[in-house]
């Protein structure tokens, strides 16, 4: 057994990593090693050689020519893995680390609030500035509405849909030119 | 007093952690270009923590000599219960009545309780950063203050009093047809459309004709694709060339992804696969629930473009990755306010648009 740090081994006792070379259910990889090596079993010449004695790995079944299960080695993994119960168990703290817990679990929750609440407000602030502009362009712009009525108007902008040249999702790190100046929107076919 | 020495462990591992190391990057051996991007320059986070201790303040004598956590226990009147009593969420309902109930579902000692959001997906904040504010700028309609739209005439039509036998008849439905389409309000601050969750949806016929092998195998790449446990269904209708009886055979897969899920899921379906997809025009322009639910289906050669497969690609048998059929649903009341925004999150759509 290999010797990890007193940090390390907490860890594992905490997390519940086996650490004998052993582990108490078999491991995904081992398991797929295993089910693969099964499935394909070429033997090398040495190998063939013995095999053709009276020793043979074939079970019965297989043997026979009404054939025992032919079911593919990867359904038989895509069923153990996709049924297999072992959930991870439900935290399980003392009082203090459950406390500890709590608290970060609140402090996370009051930022998540704190940050939607944030964006709402941003929203509002757009949407309120939007409409006072508008009711300046109406009623104070001195040219009886002319201005007003022509920025209502919606010929050549985006409400039906929005181009897919629009659809970037945003990166860390833009492009360097990250505005194309000589855009011009493409012709429906 | 052991509680105010630092840890032998924490000596031990301080030191490890300031030992100028070969690649001041970090634990990644790759460097990227993206590394250099403010959100992840190391050197800011480190910044941020303290240099000092705090385990080196000395505590004044007053409150060490008045610490008596014994006695402090003594004085309660009743006593908490021991350090290890831990509540259990009661495995069954039984009513509002009983005594035993469960917490909250936030709470961590719920049953329900599902830990996270542990990332921000690049979906979420694109939506949060620019699709948002730009779909309620465009949508903006103004009117004045103290204007009150003409009220409308009823949805539901009286009947003309031509028949003694229209007295209390229930009102009649809607002009072309019994159903009552949803109401849509005028797009404000409050109600900008948004993606609500995400349907993948998958009908194996072959789990009926043939045996349960396909379903699983729909069932684990549906998984795969979504990070959900799926559900599966039996067969409502019977169809007679597959053979499946009502009530009888399970024969389809479903998912719903909400949240953090939804939005990884729509960022590698708008970035990854569907760019990839050969000869895909888009959406069909006719899809839709006419209540703000865009469906598309998916070929079983394009499910397996989807990084999760294509990495594990070999560990399906290739006949059996299913189709799907991926359901959009958003908090837009027509499917035009959906289209407008699924198309600014990068979804394409094409032919005559219906709405």
């Amino acid at each position: 057994m290999k010797s990890l740090s007193p940090a390390l081994a907490s860890l594992a006792n905490v997390f519940r990593v086996p650490m004998s070379m052993a582990p108490a259910r078999p491991s995904v990889s081992r398991v797929c090693h295993e089910t693969l090596n099964r499935q394909q079993q070429k033997p090398g010449p040495v190998t063939a050689a013995l095999q053709s004695a009276s020793f043979s790995t074939t079970g019965a079944m297989a043997k026979r020519k009404s054939g025992g299960s032919t079911t593919d080695k990867r359904i038989t993994m895509i069923r153990y893995f996709l049924h297999h119960p072992l959930t991870p168990r439900p935290l399980r703290f003392s009082r203090n680390r459950y406390l500890r817990h709590w608290t970060i679990h609140r402090a996370w929750q009051l930022f998540q609030a704190q940050q939607r609440r944030k964006q709402e407000l941003e929203l509002m602030r757009q949407y309120q500035s939007m409409q006072e502009a508008c009711e300046e362009l109406r009623t104070g712009a001195g040219d009886g509405g002319k201005l007003f009525r022509v920025s209502m108007n919606k010929k050549g902008i985006f409400t039906d849909m929005f181009p897919i040249e629009y659809a970037r999702m945003q990166t860390e790190t833009p492009p360097a030119e990250g505005w194309n100046y000589d855009w011009k929107k493409p012709e429906r076919k | 007093m052991a509680a105010r020495e630092p840890s032998r462990f924490l000596s031990r591992a301080l030191p490890r952690a300031s030992v100028p190391s070969i690649r001041p990057q970090g634990f990644l051996s790759r460097r990227n270009v993206s590394d250099e991007a403010p959100s992840r320059r190391l050197s800011d986070h480190l910044s941020e923590l303290e240099s000092a201790s705090s385990l080196s303040t000395p505590v004044p004598d007053s409150a060490a000599q008045s610490f008596d956590p014994v006695a402090r226990a003594k004085a309660r009147k009743t006593q908490l219960p021991r350090g290890r009593y831990q509540f259990r969420s009661p495995k069954y309902d039984r009513g509002p009545l009983h005594p035993h109930q469960p917490p909250p579902a936030s709470d961590p000692s719920s049953r329900l309780f599902v830990p996270g959001p542990f990332s921000a997906p690049r979906a979420e904040q694109t939506y949060d950063a620019t699709v948002a504010a730009d779909i309620m700028s465009l949508c903006y309609v103004h009117t004045p203050p103290g204007f009150t739209p003409p009220p409308k005439a009823p949805r539901l039509r009286e009947w003309d009093d031509s028949s003694p036998y229209h007295k209390n008849r229930v009102l009649r439905g809607p002009r072309g047809g019994d159903v009552l389409r949803l109401l849509r309000k005028p797009i404000k601050f409050n109600n900008i459309p948004e993606i609500e969750r995400i349907t993948i949806h998958s009908y194996v016929n072959k789990a009926a004709t043939e045996n349960s092998s396909w379903l699983h195998v729909a069932g684990i790449a549906v998984q795969a694709i979504s990070n959900v446990r799926v559900e599966t269904f039996k067969s409502k209708t019977s169809v007679a060339n597959w053979g499946i009886v009502p009530g009888r055979d399970s024969v389809a897969v479903k998912a719903e992804l909400y949240g953090e899920n939804m939005y990884h899921f729509l960022g590698k379906l708008v970035d990854v696969v569907l760019p990839r997809i050969k000869d895909w025009e888009g959406v069909k322009g006719t899809s839709g629930d006419s209540s703000g639910n865009i469906t598309f289906g998916m070929e079983p050669e394009n499910v397996a473009l989807f990084p999760e497969i294509e990495v594990n690609y070999d560990m399906y048998p290739p006949k059996m990755i299913p189709g799907c059929h991926i359901t959009l649903h958003t908090s837009a009341r027509t499917d035009k306010d959906a289209r407008l925004l699924l198309s600014a999150m990068g979804i394409p759509f094409y032919g005559k648009i219906v709405n």
